[in-house]
Protein backbone atom coordinates (compact mmCIF):
# COMPACT_ATOMS: atom_id res chain seq x y z
CA UNK A 1 0.00 0.00 0.00
CA UNK A 2 1.32 3.41 -0.96
CA UNK A 3 1.69 5.75 1.93
CA UNK A 4 1.38 9.52 2.03
CA UNK A 5 -0.81 9.82 -1.06
CA UNK A 6 -3.57 12.44 -0.75
CA UNK A 7 -7.14 11.39 -1.52
CA UNK A 8 -9.56 14.21 -2.26
CA UNK A 9 -13.15 13.55 -1.29
CA UNK A 10 -14.48 16.72 -2.83
CA UNK A 11 -13.75 16.42 -6.52
CA UNK A 12 -17.04 14.83 -7.56
CA UNK A 13 -19.36 16.94 -5.41
CA UNK A 14 -21.81 19.29 -7.12
CA UNK A 15 -20.97 22.95 -7.68
CA UNK A 16 -22.77 25.60 -5.63
CA UNK A 17 -23.62 29.15 -6.69
CA UNK A 18 -22.21 31.98 -4.60
CA UNK A 19 -24.91 33.30 -2.22
CA UNK A 20 -23.96 36.83 -3.31
CA UNK A 21 -25.78 36.12 -6.61
CA UNK A 22 -29.07 35.56 -4.77
CA UNK A 23 -28.43 38.56 -2.54
CA UNK A 24 -27.79 40.69 -5.63
CA UNK A 25 -31.07 39.63 -7.25
CA UNK A 26 -33.07 40.23 -4.07
CA UNK A 27 -31.57 43.66 -3.32
CA UNK A 28 -31.82 44.69 -6.99
CA UNK A 29 -35.52 43.75 -7.17
CA UNK A 30 -36.30 45.46 -3.84
CA UNK A 31 -34.48 48.68 -4.85
CA UNK A 32 -36.30 48.66 -8.18
CA UNK A 33 -39.79 48.31 -6.72
CA UNK A 34 -39.15 50.90 -3.98
CA UNK A 35 -37.55 53.41 -6.39
CA UNK A 36 -40.34 53.17 -8.98
CA UNK A 37 -42.93 53.35 -6.22
CA UNK A 38 -41.32 56.56 -4.94
CA UNK A 39 -40.92 57.93 -8.48
CA UNK A 40 -44.67 57.68 -9.06
CA UNK A 41 -45.66 59.66 -5.95
CA UNK A 42 -47.00 63.18 -6.71
CA UNK A 43 -44.13 65.16 -5.04
CA UNK A 44 -41.45 63.20 -6.91
CA UNK A 45 -43.43 63.46 -10.16
CA UNK A 46 -43.30 67.22 -9.82
CA UNK A 47 -39.50 67.09 -9.37
CA UNK A 48 -39.33 64.71 -12.31
CA UNK A 49 -41.10 67.25 -14.51
CA UNK A 50 -38.69 70.02 -13.43
CA UNK A 51 -35.78 67.72 -14.24
CA UNK A 52 -37.24 67.03 -17.71
CA UNK A 53 -37.59 70.77 -18.29
CA UNK A 54 -33.92 71.30 -17.41
CA UNK A 55 -32.86 68.54 -19.81
CA UNK A 56 -34.90 70.10 -22.62
CA UNK A 57 -33.24 73.44 -21.84
CA UNK A 58 -29.80 71.81 -22.18
CA UNK A 59 -30.88 70.06 -25.40
CA UNK A 60 -32.11 73.34 -26.89
CA UNK A 61 -28.84 75.05 -25.98
CA UNK A 62 -26.89 72.26 -27.70
CA UNK A 63 -29.07 72.41 -30.84
CA UNK A 64 -28.57 76.20 -31.04
CA UNK A 65 -24.84 75.91 -30.35
CA UNK A 66 -24.50 73.46 -33.26
CA UNK A 67 -26.28 75.85 -35.63
CA UNK A 68 -29.75 74.27 -35.47
CA UNK A 69 -33.07 75.94 -34.80
CA UNK A 70 -35.39 75.11 -31.90
CA UNK A 71 -37.67 76.90 -29.48
CA UNK A 72 -38.64 75.67 -26.06
CA UNK A 73 -41.87 75.73 -24.11
CA UNK A 74 -41.44 74.11 -20.66
CA UNK A 75 -40.51 70.47 -21.46
CA UNK A 76 -41.41 70.81 -25.18
CA UNK A 77 -38.83 71.37 -27.90
CA UNK A 78 -40.25 72.84 -31.13
CA UNK A 79 -38.81 72.82 -34.64
CA UNK A 80 -39.46 75.76 -37.00
CA UNK A 81 -41.50 73.39 -39.25
CA UNK A 82 -44.08 72.80 -36.53
CA UNK A 83 -42.86 69.46 -35.18
CA UNK A 84 -42.62 69.37 -31.39
CA UNK A 85 -41.35 66.75 -28.98
CA UNK A 86 -42.12 66.69 -25.27
CA UNK A 87 -39.86 65.08 -22.71
CA UNK A 88 -42.26 63.21 -20.48
CA UNK A 89 -41.91 60.75 -17.65
CA UNK A 90 -39.66 57.93 -18.85
CA UNK A 91 -38.04 60.01 -21.62
CA UNK A 92 -35.68 61.67 -19.15
CA UNK A 93 -33.73 58.42 -18.55
CA UNK A 94 -34.86 58.30 -14.94
CA UNK A 95 -36.00 54.71 -15.54
CA UNK A 96 -32.59 53.49 -16.70
CA UNK A 97 -30.89 55.55 -13.99
CA UNK A 98 -33.02 53.73 -11.42
CA UNK A 99 -31.96 50.42 -12.96
CA UNK A 100 -28.31 51.42 -12.80
CA UNK A 101 -28.63 52.63 -9.20
CA UNK A 102 -30.39 49.42 -8.16
CA UNK A 103 -27.65 47.31 -9.76
CA UNK A 104 -24.83 49.38 -8.21
CA UNK A 105 -26.45 49.34 -4.77
CA UNK A 106 -27.07 45.58 -4.98
CA UNK A 107 -23.51 44.77 -6.03
CA UNK A 108 -21.10 43.96 -3.20
CA UNK A 109 -18.67 46.89 -3.38
CA UNK A 110 -17.21 49.46 -1.01
CA UNK A 111 -19.23 52.61 -0.26
CA UNK A 112 -16.71 54.79 -2.09
CA UNK A 113 -16.96 52.70 -5.25
CA UNK A 114 -20.75 52.74 -5.05
CA UNK A 115 -20.78 56.54 -4.88
CA UNK A 116 -18.41 56.64 -7.88
CA UNK A 117 -20.70 54.21 -9.76
CA UNK A 118 -23.87 56.15 -8.96
CA UNK A 119 -22.48 59.58 -9.87
CA UNK A 120 -20.37 58.69 -12.93
CA UNK A 121 -22.93 56.18 -14.23
CA UNK A 122 -25.82 58.64 -13.93
CA UNK A 123 -23.78 61.34 -15.71
CA UNK A 124 -22.96 59.01 -18.63
CA UNK A 125 -26.59 57.87 -18.93
CA UNK A 126 -27.84 61.47 -18.93
CA UNK A 127 -25.35 62.56 -21.59
CA UNK A 128 -26.46 59.65 -23.79
CA UNK A 129 -30.09 60.51 -23.16
CA UNK A 130 -29.61 64.10 -24.29
CA UNK A 131 -28.04 62.78 -27.51
CA UNK A 132 -31.05 60.47 -27.84
CA UNK A 133 -33.51 63.32 -27.33
CA UNK A 134 -31.81 65.56 -29.90
CA UNK A 135 -31.63 62.72 -32.45
CA UNK A 136 -35.37 62.03 -31.92
CA UNK A 137 -36.06 65.74 -32.44
CA UNK A 138 -34.57 65.44 -35.94
CA UNK A 139 -35.97 61.95 -36.73
CA UNK A 140 -39.47 63.22 -35.88
CA UNK A 141 -39.13 66.02 -38.44
CA UNK A 142 -38.31 63.41 -41.06
CA UNK A 143 -40.87 60.62 -40.33
CA UNK A 144 -43.36 60.05 -37.52
CA UNK A 145 -43.37 56.27 -38.11
CA UNK A 146 -39.63 56.06 -37.61
CA UNK A 147 -39.90 58.47 -34.70
CA UNK A 148 -42.31 56.06 -32.94
CA UNK A 149 -39.98 53.14 -33.61
CA UNK A 150 -36.83 54.96 -32.54
CA UNK A 151 -38.46 56.63 -29.54
CA UNK A 152 -40.25 53.72 -27.89
CA UNK A 153 -38.12 50.76 -28.89
CA UNK A 154 -34.75 51.30 -30.54
CA UNK A 155 -33.30 54.13 -28.48
CA UNK A 156 -34.85 52.80 -25.28
CA UNK A 157 -33.20 49.40 -25.84
CA UNK A 158 -29.88 50.96 -26.83
CA UNK A 159 -29.94 53.05 -23.67
CA UNK A 160 -30.53 49.88 -21.65
CA UNK A 161 -27.58 48.24 -23.42
CA UNK A 162 -25.37 51.26 -22.70
CA UNK A 163 -26.44 51.23 -19.07
CA UNK A 164 -25.57 47.54 -18.81
CA UNK A 165 -22.13 48.19 -20.29
CA UNK A 166 -21.60 51.14 -17.91
CA UNK A 167 -22.42 48.81 -15.01
CA UNK A 168 -20.12 46.12 -16.44
CA UNK A 169 -17.22 48.58 -16.70
CA UNK A 170 -17.84 49.71 -13.14
CA UNK A 171 -17.85 46.08 -11.93
CA UNK A 172 -14.56 45.53 -13.74
CA UNK A 173 -13.07 48.55 -11.98
CA UNK A 174 -14.39 47.37 -8.61
CA UNK A 175 -12.85 43.92 -9.19
CA UNK A 176 -9.54 45.44 -10.33
CA UNK A 177 -9.29 47.65 -7.26
CA UNK A 178 -10.30 44.72 -5.06
CA UNK A 179 -12.97 46.75 -3.29
CA UNK A 180 -15.71 44.14 -3.27
CA UNK A 181 -17.46 43.37 -0.03
CA UNK A 182 -19.69 40.50 1.05
CA UNK A 183 -22.99 42.36 0.94
CA UNK A 184 -24.78 44.89 -1.21
CA UNK A 185 -26.29 48.25 -0.07
CA UNK B 1 -9.51 44.00 -36.67
CA UNK B 2 -8.26 45.71 -33.49
CA UNK B 3 -8.55 43.78 -30.22
CA UNK B 4 -11.28 45.43 -28.16
CA UNK B 5 -12.11 44.97 -24.53
CA UNK B 6 -15.00 42.50 -24.02
CA UNK B 7 -17.27 45.39 -22.95
CA UNK B 8 -16.51 47.44 -26.08
CA UNK B 9 -16.93 44.41 -28.32
CA UNK B 10 -20.25 43.59 -26.68
CA UNK B 11 -21.43 47.19 -26.99
CA UNK B 12 -20.52 47.46 -30.68
CA UNK B 13 -21.95 44.08 -31.65
CA UNK B 14 -24.99 44.64 -29.44
CA UNK B 15 -25.75 48.06 -30.91
CA UNK B 16 -25.48 46.73 -34.49
CA UNK B 17 -27.65 43.71 -33.66
CA UNK B 18 -30.20 45.87 -31.79
CA UNK B 19 -30.56 48.13 -34.83
CA UNK B 20 -30.75 45.20 -37.27
CA UNK B 21 -33.05 42.89 -35.33
CA UNK B 22 -35.37 45.63 -34.08
CA UNK B 23 -35.73 46.98 -37.63
CA UNK B 24 -36.49 43.44 -38.85
CA UNK B 25 -39.05 43.09 -36.06
CA UNK B 26 -40.66 46.47 -36.82
CA UNK B 27 -40.92 45.84 -40.57
CA UNK B 28 -41.55 42.09 -40.78
CA UNK B 29 -42.10 40.26 -37.49
CA UNK B 30 -44.40 42.65 -35.66
CA UNK B 31 -47.69 41.61 -37.30
CA UNK B 32 -47.19 37.82 -36.86
CA UNK B 33 -45.94 38.34 -33.30
CA UNK B 34 -48.99 40.43 -32.40
CA UNK B 35 -51.19 37.73 -33.91
CA UNK B 36 -49.38 35.05 -31.88
CA UNK B 37 -49.62 37.08 -28.68
CA UNK B 38 -53.32 37.70 -29.23
CA UNK B 39 -53.95 34.01 -29.90
CA UNK B 40 -52.02 32.92 -26.79
CA UNK B 41 -53.68 35.55 -24.55
CA UNK B 42 -57.04 34.57 -26.04
CA UNK B 43 -56.91 31.42 -23.90
CA UNK B 44 -57.27 33.62 -20.80
CA UNK B 45 -59.08 36.81 -21.88
CA UNK B 46 -61.33 37.67 -24.80
CA UNK B 47 -59.54 39.99 -27.28
CA UNK B 48 -61.17 41.64 -30.28
CA UNK B 49 -59.67 43.94 -32.89
CA UNK B 50 -61.02 47.48 -33.26
CA UNK B 51 -61.25 49.13 -36.69
CA UNK B 52 -58.56 51.53 -35.44
CA UNK B 53 -56.16 48.63 -34.84
CA UNK B 54 -56.48 48.80 -31.05
CA UNK B 55 -57.57 45.80 -28.99
CA UNK B 56 -60.70 45.47 -26.86
CA UNK B 57 -60.09 43.14 -23.93
CA UNK B 58 -62.76 41.43 -21.83
CA UNK B 59 -61.28 40.33 -18.52
CA UNK B 60 -63.35 37.95 -16.35
CA UNK B 61 -63.78 39.54 -12.91
CA UNK B 62 -66.42 38.56 -10.33
CA UNK B 63 -67.43 41.67 -8.39
CA UNK B 64 -70.55 43.06 -6.71
CA UNK B 65 -71.09 46.79 -7.21
CA UNK B 66 -72.75 48.31 -4.15
CA UNK B 67 -76.00 50.27 -4.44
CA UNK B 68 -75.63 53.99 -5.08
CA UNK B 69 -78.01 56.92 -5.52
CA UNK B 70 -77.90 56.54 -9.29
CA UNK B 71 -78.15 52.71 -9.10
CA UNK B 72 -80.33 51.83 -6.06
CA UNK B 73 -79.75 48.10 -6.57
CA UNK B 74 -76.47 46.28 -6.10
CA UNK B 75 -75.12 44.90 -9.39
CA UNK B 76 -73.13 41.78 -10.13
CA UNK B 77 -70.13 42.25 -12.41
CA UNK B 78 -68.77 39.26 -14.35
CA UNK B 79 -66.21 40.91 -16.59
CA UNK B 80 -64.60 44.27 -17.39
CA UNK B 81 -64.08 45.51 -20.96
CA UNK B 82 -61.46 48.08 -21.90
CA UNK B 83 -59.54 49.24 -24.94
CA UNK B 84 -55.81 48.78 -25.25
CA UNK B 85 -53.89 50.88 -27.75
CA UNK B 86 -51.87 49.07 -30.43
CA UNK B 87 -48.69 50.74 -29.16
CA UNK B 88 -49.28 49.23 -25.71
CA UNK B 89 -49.80 45.80 -27.28
CA UNK B 90 -46.59 46.17 -29.34
CA UNK B 91 -44.64 46.65 -26.09
CA UNK B 92 -45.38 43.01 -25.24
CA UNK B 93 -43.66 41.71 -28.38
CA UNK B 94 -40.44 43.70 -28.65
CA UNK B 95 -38.55 41.90 -25.85
CA UNK B 96 -37.90 38.92 -28.15
CA UNK B 97 -35.68 40.68 -30.74
CA UNK B 98 -33.87 42.42 -27.86
CA UNK B 99 -33.22 39.03 -26.26
CA UNK B 100 -31.91 37.57 -29.54
CA UNK B 101 -29.63 40.56 -30.03
CA UNK B 102 -28.19 40.19 -26.52
CA UNK B 103 -27.56 36.46 -26.91
CA UNK B 104 -25.89 36.92 -30.30
CA UNK B 105 -23.82 39.91 -29.15
CA UNK B 106 -22.30 37.99 -26.25
CA UNK B 107 -19.22 35.91 -26.94
CA UNK B 108 -19.73 32.21 -27.71
CA UNK B 109 -23.07 32.66 -29.46
CA UNK B 110 -22.69 29.34 -31.34
CA UNK B 111 -22.16 27.44 -28.10
CA UNK B 112 -25.34 28.96 -26.69
CA UNK B 113 -27.82 28.09 -29.43
CA UNK B 114 -29.73 25.83 -27.02
CA UNK B 115 -29.97 28.71 -24.55
CA UNK B 116 -31.13 30.96 -27.37
CA UNK B 117 -33.98 28.57 -28.21
CA UNK B 118 -34.98 27.85 -24.61
CA UNK B 119 -34.72 31.54 -23.72
CA UNK B 120 -36.97 32.41 -26.67
CA UNK B 121 -39.67 30.17 -25.21
CA UNK B 122 -39.20 31.67 -21.74
CA UNK B 123 -39.19 35.20 -23.16
CA UNK B 124 -42.43 34.57 -25.07
CA UNK B 125 -44.01 33.21 -21.87
CA UNK B 126 -42.83 36.27 -19.91
CA UNK B 127 -44.37 38.59 -22.54
CA UNK B 128 -47.67 36.73 -22.28
CA UNK B 129 -47.61 36.90 -18.46
CA UNK B 130 -46.87 40.64 -18.60
CA UNK B 131 -49.78 41.24 -20.99
CA UNK B 132 -52.13 39.25 -18.74
CA UNK B 133 -50.86 41.11 -15.65
CA UNK B 134 -51.46 44.42 -17.42
CA UNK B 135 -54.99 43.30 -18.36
CA UNK B 136 -55.77 42.15 -14.82
CA UNK B 137 -54.49 45.35 -13.16
CA UNK B 138 -56.30 47.58 -15.66
CA UNK B 139 -59.54 45.60 -15.21
CA UNK B 140 -59.30 45.89 -11.41
CA UNK B 141 -58.63 49.61 -11.76
CA UNK B 142 -61.76 49.96 -13.91
CA UNK B 143 -63.79 47.88 -11.46
CA UNK B 144 -62.64 50.03 -8.53
CA UNK B 145 -63.73 53.16 -10.42
CA UNK B 146 -67.13 51.61 -11.20
CA UNK B 147 -67.61 50.51 -7.60
CA UNK B 148 -66.54 53.92 -6.32
CA UNK B 149 -64.23 52.18 -3.84
CA UNK B 150 -60.91 53.44 -5.12
CA UNK B 151 -58.68 54.81 -2.39
CA UNK B 152 -55.49 56.77 -2.99
CA UNK B 153 -53.21 53.93 -1.87
CA UNK B 154 -54.97 51.36 -4.03
CA UNK B 155 -54.90 53.65 -7.03
CA UNK B 156 -51.17 54.31 -6.51
CA UNK B 157 -50.40 50.58 -6.21
CA UNK B 158 -52.28 49.85 -9.45
CA UNK B 159 -50.52 52.77 -11.15
CA UNK B 160 -47.12 51.39 -10.09
CA UNK B 161 -48.21 47.92 -11.28
CA UNK B 162 -49.21 49.17 -14.74
CA UNK B 163 -46.05 51.28 -14.99
CA UNK B 164 -43.84 48.29 -14.15
CA UNK B 165 -45.62 45.93 -16.57
CA UNK B 166 -45.61 48.37 -19.51
CA UNK B 167 -42.63 50.68 -19.04
CA UNK B 168 -40.07 48.73 -17.02
CA UNK B 169 -40.32 44.94 -17.11
CA UNK B 170 -40.54 44.50 -20.93
CA UNK B 171 -37.21 46.36 -21.12
CA UNK B 172 -35.50 44.49 -18.25
CA UNK B 173 -36.83 41.00 -18.99
CA UNK B 174 -34.63 40.28 -22.06
CA UNK B 175 -31.51 41.18 -20.05
CA UNK B 176 -32.58 39.03 -17.10
CA UNK B 177 -33.39 36.05 -19.35
CA UNK B 178 -30.12 36.51 -21.28
CA UNK B 179 -28.16 36.45 -18.00
CA UNK B 180 -30.09 33.34 -17.03
CA UNK B 181 -29.31 31.41 -20.22
CA UNK B 182 -25.87 32.76 -21.20
CA UNK B 183 -23.47 31.53 -18.56
CA UNK B 184 -20.39 33.23 -20.05
CA UNK B 185 -22.11 36.61 -20.18
CA UNK B 186 -23.28 36.19 -16.60
CA UNK B 187 -19.78 35.24 -15.45
CA UNK B 188 -18.25 38.19 -17.24
CA UNK B 189 -20.64 40.80 -15.88
CA UNK B 190 -21.07 39.31 -12.41
CA UNK B 191 -17.70 37.84 -11.37
CA UNK B 192 -19.21 36.41 -8.20
CA UNK B 193 -21.69 34.28 -10.17
CA UNK B 194 -18.92 31.81 -11.09
CA UNK B 195 -19.81 28.47 -9.58
CA UNK B 196 -17.80 27.51 -6.54
CA UNK B 197 -16.56 23.97 -6.31
CA UNK B 198 -17.51 22.56 -2.93
CA UNK B 199 -14.36 21.00 -1.61
CA UNK B 200 -14.21 18.71 1.33
CA UNK B 201 -11.12 18.35 3.53
CA UNK B 202 -8.32 16.27 2.07
CA UNK B 203 -7.35 13.30 4.19
CA UNK B 204 -3.83 11.93 4.07
CA UNK B 205 -2.63 8.56 5.12
CA UNK B 206 0.79 7.65 6.42
CA UNK B 207 3.42 10.05 7.64
CA UNK B 208 1.40 13.22 8.18
CA UNK B 209 -0.95 11.32 10.50
CA UNK B 210 1.96 9.82 12.40
CA UNK B 211 3.51 13.24 12.78
CA UNK B 212 0.23 14.58 14.15
CA UNK B 213 0.07 11.63 16.57
CA UNK B 214 3.62 12.41 17.71
CA UNK B 215 2.72 16.02 18.32
CA UNK B 216 -0.33 15.04 20.35
CA UNK B 217 1.80 12.92 22.55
Amino acid sequence: MKRGVGRSLGSSRPAATDPRSFRFVLIFAACLVVAFGVLLTPPVQSLDFKFSRTLVQVSQALVLACGGHATRDAAILRAPGGFAVEMRDGCNAVNVTILLWSAVLAFPASLKMKVVGLVAGSAIVQVLNILRFISLFYVGQYSMTWFDFAHAYLWESLLMLDTMVVFWLWVKRVARLGSTTDAGV
Amino acid sequence: MPAFEPQTRFLLRGSALFIGLLTLWWLVLLAPMLYGLKSAAGAFVLIEDNPSGDWTLRVPLELTLPATRQQPRARQLRSVDFDMSRSDAITFTFSLPVYWALMLAASGARRNLRGLLLGTIVMAAVELVLLLAFAEITARDGAAQLAGTEDAAGRWIRHVGVYLTVSVLPYIAPFAVAFGFHRELRRQVFPFSNTVEVSAPVYHEGRPQRRRAKNQR
